[in-house]
């Protein structure tokens, strides 16, 4: 999608987030970073475990929903969960978007294909893995890097299937897990999961692994702003979301 | 976890875009905001209000997935349009639904008019003739009396946001009289939150509106001080001591 003309700065702008029904996480982290003149509006999908079942039932009531945010007249549709954008491999991301686009007559975009888009912005080749998620949810997420182009050269996950215990974790165990997995050879790391806490640590974690840290809430910021054509720095949660004054660089991720 | 304090579940009309960005908006640190929205067309007849008290329910399950402390349901018509009695089955079956006590926007604009003594007042709405007669019905069955309604006259709902802030100052100023103790801005989608101050500067009176009475008891069923000192007497007087449980009419806005 073009940039609006002039940029965001002119005007305000919306945007619709679906999120699982048992997130608590993705919308406060929104919020906190979104410049003030963007607003957020959420539907809400159902989803109490992160299992592929689960994900598969969910993703079910993707239509109804998008339509509920379109009556809204967001600017951009953002499926603001990672698992259910990725769980059927390369390309699911992009099917998942036709579907949202069709129903809610907007441009539309999920964590995953943000996600793809942030490391190929930032020059990644072999990345760490860091999740919320158990070994088979995990195991799909490395096949969908990999499947993508991406080395996956580390992958761990918290082994954590139910959603809302997810959303209780505090930020430091996003901020272990990726001190303990991360490996010298990587060039960027990932953390996935919107429903894991991990705004507060990206900052510190490139601070002390010199390397840039995305995760799933920070990019779906990034490349909701990114196609409604904003186009300032927003510090304090990473190189990737201090990247959106970079307009040129920009223009060749879409 | 987000929302250590309290977590609000807020149930907005699909085409709503003011409600959430002005809970976010008065959200202190600790309280989080998370939405699903009440499928529902755009124009506010009669069979889309009354439409809105079954697809609240769904609405309701999907929010009821982050344990709320409270869940909101923001709108003004949608809860008065049929009456107290409706009103508080709507409230009844959404606290059922999600475990969890619930308030109405109806159901505030009653309490916060009743709890300061006031008996006449004056009412600022979008409406059509039909929506505002039932307005005044359901003031009249709490014993208090519309002595002026003003209005913006306007079917479409997701037009209301689209009516400033200083138009919304003007219409008070141009509409109520000294016979009115008190004046309500009424509809959740009318952007009044920020002319709430100046209006009881300048007119020396309280003046409510919807979406501020709905959080005023929100935060009271929590049982949180949201500290917000800038969106109005209703909310700023939730910080002072015994003030929530007593409110008198001769209480001048500070």
């Amino acid at each position: 999608m073009a940039a609006k003309q002039g940029g965001a700065q002119k005007g305000s702008y919306r945007i619709g987030l679906l999120v699982p029904s048992s997130n608590t996480t993705v919308e406060p982290e929104f919020y906190r970073a979104l410049p003030v003149n963007v607003t957020l509006h959420t539907a809400r999908l159902f989803l109490t475990e992160i299992t592929p079942e689960a994900i598969f039932k969910m993703v079910e009531e993707l239509e109804a929903q998008s339509r509920l945010l379109a009556s809204a007249d967001v600017d951009v549709v953002m499926l603001g969960a990672t698992a259910p954008s990725f769980l059927k491999g390369l390309g699911y991301d992009r099917e998942v978007i036709a579907r949202i686009e069709k129903a809610a007559g907007k441009p539309a975009t999920t964590t995953s294909t943000a996600l793809l888009r942030a490391l190929r912005f930032l020059g990644a080749k072999r990345v760490v893995l860091g999740s919320a998620y158990d070994d088979k949810v995990n195991a799909i997420a490395r096949g969908f890097l990999e499947a993508n182009g991406f080395k996956v050269v580390a992958a761990r996950g918290l082994g954590m299937v139910d959603n809302l215990a997810v959303g209780r974790l505090g930020p430091e165990s996003a901020f272990d897990l990726a001190r303990g997995v991360d490996q010298a050879d990587a060039d960027a790391m990932v953390l996935a999961c919107t429903n894991w806490r991990t705004m507060d640590v990206i900052e510190r974690l490139e601070r002390e692994l010199g390397k840039p840290v995305v995760s799933t809430s920070q990019v779906s910021v990034w490349d909701a702003l990114r196609m409604i054509g904003y186009r300032r720095e927003i510090p304090g949660y990473g190189r990737l979301l201090r990247s959106l004054a970079a307009e040129d660089l920009l223009a060749a991720v879409a | 976890m987000y929302g250590w304090r309290g977590r609000i579940g807020l149930l907005v009309p699909s085409i709503n875009t003011t409600m959430e960005t002005e809970f976010w908006r008065t959200a202190p640190p600790g309280v989080s905001v998370h939405t699903a929205r009440i499928a529902g067309g755009r124009h506010g007849t009669p069979e889309e209000l009354r439409g809105m008290e079954s697809a609240s329910k769904q609405a309701a399950k999907e929010v009821a997935m982050v344990e709320p402390d409270v869940v909101v349901y923001g709108c003004t018509s949608g809860s008065f349009f049929e009456g107290p009695e409706w009103n508080r089955k709507i409230s009844e079956q959404l606290s059922e639904i999600t475990g969890a006590p619930a308030v109405t926007t109806a159901g505030a604009m009653a309490a916060c008019l009743i709890g300061g003594g006031y008996k006449k007042v004056d009412v600022v709405t979008p409406y059509v003739e039909v929506t505002n007669e039932r307005l005044k019905q359901f003031l009249k069955a709490h014993g208090v009396e519309v002595v002026t309604l003003g209005t913006f006259d306007m079917l479409d709902m997701f037009d209301h946001a689209k009516i400033e802030p200083g138009e919304i100052y003007r219409k008070v100023r141009e509409i109520t009289t000294p016979k009115a103790e008190a004046v309500f801005v009424a509809c959740t989608q009318l952007r009044a939150l920020e002319v709430l101050d100046r209006l009881e500067r300048d007119l020396g009176k309280p003046v409510y509106s919807a979406v501020q009475a709905s959080a005023w008891q929100a935060y009271q069923a929590m049982g949180v001080d949201p500290g917000i000192a800038d969106c109005g007497s209703l909310l700023r007087n939730l910080s002072e001591p015994g003030v929530t449980e007593a409110r008198g009419k001769d209480r001048k806005p500070a």
